[in-house]
């Protein structure tokens, strides 16, 4: 297999130790030439990945973890608001893979609502903290009790034509990653888009893309074989991989062979010849009028033998016979877990994924609560290990700093530019990830964004830079610099880092003092440099 | 106290030979321009490869057609291009009949067709065929794209951003290189860089210099940032100074290829240029939408040709054309062709000797409903990185040797 995770895995080792793949290819045949393999092989993953700490140690860490275990190790730099004592309740549904875990309970919960929804401001964090990690957690999968007319409004507001026009429907969705109480709703509709991808390009103006983003929503953490049924007889998909003319005596087998390549089983997990009878399978499943239509006339009724099956099977027997097979629990376990957790992970924790997946009747919710609950979950290999999309750049940004923006042109705006324009991927894989966002033209536009951002433009960008820090508590540059990373960053950088911050602000008060030195705008570039750093451009 | 990824960097690269490739570190904070400070290490310092993607899987057999075969006939069903209708090469296949602008680059002796290019073990997936011609490896042991390898061979010998330059929203698989970015740009207007001051450029790059060893995707970012940086400035200059008679169509490939034509005459240094035209996957309607694309790509390639033509450069620019796959040769019941295999590849410019090579597609001896590729694409890559960029090709292409095509004059 080509595509296979060890090439992945290797990259990644590569782009965490500094060395591109080549650099590390070299490397390994000039110590093999030394007779030094056996050194190297550490460095390049086979099946456990080599663990790179991605936070700031100190020299005791290792030791202190060493005789209190777990204790919740405090954080390098301190939270703002300690007198709120959350009750700290720890998931072990499986001892973790020997690997760091993240104790501070704010970094854990900026972490949690970063990949489980769009990031959250301070006084958000606060709140969730109060009640609790495993409240919040429920509060994420059950979020059908959450009242969510708020964004509903927000959106009847604007009037938008969402049939018609592709930046309404972009509008729309941002709206609801911006400012939905549902924030894992939202999530996973962004994920489903990306799985299940369908594009406006091909698709067109209609009813469609809206239903298909609505068909998301509604099964977002359903099961994963009604969704599959469900998108099989969406009227995009129809037309985005050509069932609507896949006809008896006439296949077309784009949907069936995307079907198990990209949305259920992974390339190289069945022939060509699945492709072919499993496309019999779907033939006569049209669109008409605008909907799905079951034309019987064009549907093949003959016997298909499918991944060892034989009968006559149509395209509900074919997803039923795909979610049997043990690749599809393993692949979609996958994809959810690198969705949310880290890239590549051990074949014990995809083995434990599945068991779930299989055992709740291919529940996508049990899946993402085994992943939210686990311990892996919230390691340092997890911690900031992926690249935020556009979309969870911008919502990110808006959430964090509390954000007024019901324009939201200027939103949109950017998100093409930095590579993502919702509803209309580039082709059938959907959205790219981590690596494959930054570039120098989207790092160029990613920086624009929160220039713009910072600037704060009150047309498009409402918010009061100003009043969210209370200038008496403060006494130095370190002090704001503090309050910014606190709120952009859980607090987490490195002391390098932090040198750089206060060289700069204090660059720019050019020895004036806090309390008459630190204009809007002096603020507004130390709240750029935040955003523009790399730090920011991981979720 | 932790290493910065930079000392590391340096470090290392003194204790191990193996390393010499590795960057170098930055030599000042804020980056000049790039017309100062380059040297160059290749022996062609003026000459840019091209490369258009095809992406999706473009039919061959309709687009350099075997109208001579009446086998073609027999698959194609009203899919097929009438003889009447081709655009005659030499008797026995023709072009497309939208590509008209082709068919005059061929009469100057300008376009090569390389027939039958694929490899073995076709793959009919999208991605891991892409994923094939990208790395230029069909065994899924080579990390990274072939030509992100020649770009990191050259890193360190010569201090040039513009190794590549490639234009879109995402950097093409075949460039990507971790220690050599090179930059991305999908329109020259947007490519500026908004509210930067030096004391914000200053703080920045030192940020994305000192993030730790170990941080994920740390390189990746550092080395991105060089490039916004120094790319951004020079080719608003090389926009600036642009000037040219030339009408562009309004099509998104014709933008593209303008932007790199302003890079070549604006002399950036660019030794590889990439634009990608997608929309190749035509399982229907394919009679509509194949032709859009052909002509779009024909119209698009000639302005940009008659472009350098008119600076002087044409010279010094070779045109490639790949796609992951052809189609099956029998078309499907819905007016479409579903995934293939070999196909052909358009090589095109001044440096070219027009003609047709390799074996014509044989319709009797298919395989599984497809073509028998009769090239390996890895030949076409070869003679292009050797003779044309003067690149050692075994180093790139996993060490392998293979037989070149004769489709480049002698320089």
């Amino acid at each position: 297999m080509l595509f296979n995770k060890d090439r992945r895995l290797f990259l990644q080792t590569a782009a965490k130790l500094g060395l591109s793949a080549g650099a590390l290819i070299i490397f390994e045949q000039a110590c093999s030439n030394l007779g030094a393999t056996e050194e190297v092989s550490s460095l390049i993953p086979t099946s456990q990945p080599q663990v790179v700490p991605t936070f700031v140690p100190t020299p005791t860490i290792d030791s202190i973890r060493q005789t209190v275990v777990p204790y919740p190790i405090a954080s390098l730099t301190p939270t703002v608001d300690s007198t709120s004592q959350p009750d700290i309740v720890y998931a072990t549904s499986t001892p973790a893979i020997d690997k760091k875990v993240i104790y501070d309970p704010r970094v854990r919960m900026g972490h949690l609502l970063r990949r489980a929804g769009f990031g959250a401001s301070k006084e958000e964090i606060d709140k969730y903290l109060s009640i609790g990690e495993a409240e919040t957690i429920s509060y994420l999968l059950e979020y059908d009790k959450s009242d969510d007319s708020n964004v509903e409004s927000r959106i009847e507001s604007l009037n938008l034509d969402l049939s018609e026009k592709l930046v309404d429907l972009q509008r729309m969705a941002m709206i609801r990653m911006m400012y939905t109480n549902r924030p894992l709703q939202e999530k996973m509709v962004l994920f489903w888009h990306g799985l299940l991808t369908s594009g406006w390009k091909k698709v067109g103006k209609g009813p469609y893309i809206l239903q298909q983003d609505e068909l998301f929503r509604a099964n977002a953490l359903g099961n994963y074989d009604d969704l599959l049924k469900a998108v099989a007889r969406d009227s995009a998909m129809l037309i985005w991989l050509d069932s609507r003319v896949n006809k008896k005596n006439k296949p077309n087998e784009n949907f069936a062979r995307e079907l198990m390549e990209l949305f259920s089983m992974g390339v190289g997990t069945f022939t060509e010849e699945d492709v072919k009878e499993s496309s019999r399978a779907f033939t006569g499943w049209a669109l008409k009028k605008k909907v799905f239509h079951f034309q019987e006339n064009q549907h093949d009724f003959g016997i298909k033998t499918f991944l060892g099956n034989t009968g006559n099977y149509d395209g509900d027997d074919v997803v039923d016979i795909i979610m049997e097979q043990s690749v599809t629990s393993s692949f979609i376990s996958r994809k959810l877990f690198e969705f949310f957790a880290y890239d590549s992970p051990e074949e014990e924790v995809v083995a434990r994924l599945a068991k779930t997946f299989n055992n709740s009747g291919y529940s996508i919710r049990a899946v993402v609560k085994d992943i939210l609950t686990s311990e892996e979950f919230y390691t340092e290999q997890a911690y900031r290990s992926k690249i935020k999309s556009p979309s969870e750049l911008i919502a990110g940004t808006i959430r964090a700093l509390g954000i007024e923006s019901t324009v939201t042109y200027q939103v949109r705006k950017y998100m093409g530019p930095m590579g993502q324009e919702l509803f209309n991927p580039f082709d059938v894989s959907g959205w790219p990830e981590n690596e494959e966002w930054i570039n120098s033209s989207t790092l160029l536009n990613r920086l624009n964004f929160v220039n713009a951002v910072a600037e704060g433009n009150r047309r498009h960008f409402d918010y009061d830079l100003v009043n969210m820090i209370d200038l008496r508590t403060m006494s130095e540059t370190k002090d704001v610099v503090d309050h910014f990373v606190n709120i952009l960053l859980d607090g987490e950088i490195s002391e390098e880092e932090k040198g750089i911050y206060i060289a700069y602000l204090d660059g720019l008060l050019k020895g004036e003092d806090l309390q008459t030195g630190l204009t809007k705008d002096r603020l507004a570039s130390l709240v750029y440099l935040v955003m523009s750093s790399p730090d920011y451009q991981l979720a | 106290m932790l290493i910065s990824r930079r000392n590391f960097l340096k470090s290392t690269a003194t204790l191990l030979p193996a390393f010499a490739s590795l960057p170098m570190v930055f030599r000042r904070a804020v980056a000049s321009s790039v017309l100062e400070s380059r040297s160059y290490s290749s022996p062609y310092p003026n000459r840019t490869l091209i490369i258009i993607q095809m992406a999706g899987g473009n039919d061959g057999l309709n687009t350099v057609v075997p109208y001579t075969d009446s086998r073609y006939y027999d698959h194609r069903s009203y899919l097929a291009v009438s003889d009447e209708d081709v655009l005659d090469l030499n008797g026995e296949l023709g072009l497309h009949p939208v590509l008209g602008k082709m068919k005059l680059l061929w009469d100057q002796g300008l376009l090569a067709v390389v027939q039958g290019v694929g490899y073995e073990n076709q793959s009919y997936s999208h991605f891991e065929s892409m994923h094939v011609w990208q790395t230029a490896d069909n065994k899924g042991k080579l990390g990274e794209g072939w030509l992100g390898r020649y770009f990191e061979s050259l890193k360190g010998m010569e201090d040039n951003i513009f190794q590549g330059l490639a234009v879109g929203k995402l950097m093409p698989y075949e460039c990507s290189n971790l220690n050599a970015p090179i930059p991305v740009v999908s329109s020259i207007d947007k490519y500026r860089l908004e509210g930067s001051s030096e004391q914000r450029s200053e703080a920045l790059l030192k940020l994305y210099g000192s993030s730790p060893l170990d941080a994920p995707y740390g390189v990746l970012l550092d080395n991105t940032i060089e490039a916004v940086y120094k790319s951004s400035e020079a080719l608003q200059t090389a926009d600036k100074n642009y000037q040219s008679d030339i009408q562009y169509p309004e099509t998104s490939l014709s933008k593209s290829l303008k932007v790199l034509a302003e890079a070549i005459i604006g002399d950036l240094g660019v030794r590889v240029g990439h634009v990608k035209i997608g929309g190749f996957d035509t399982h229907s309607d394919q009679i509509v939408e194949q032709p859009d694309l052909l002509q779009e790509m024909s119209e698009a390639i000639y302005a940009f040709y008659e472009d350098l033509k008119a600076a002087g450069r044409d010279q010094d620019v070779l045109i490639m054309t790949w796609s992951e796959f052809g189609r099956r040769v029998k078309s499907n019941g819905s007016g479409g062709t579903d995934h293939g295999a070999a196909a052909p590849m358009f090589l095109i410019g001044s440096p070219v000797i027009g003609g047709v090579y390799g074996e014509n597609p044989n319709l009797r001896n298919l395989d599984k409903d497809n073509l028998r590729f009769t090239t390996d694409f890895r030949s076409v890559y070869s003679t292009v990185l050797e003779e044309w960029l003067g690149a050692a090709p075994e180093a790139i292409l996993g060490g392998q040797r293979f037989e070149h095509i004769p489709f480049l004059a002698k320089s």
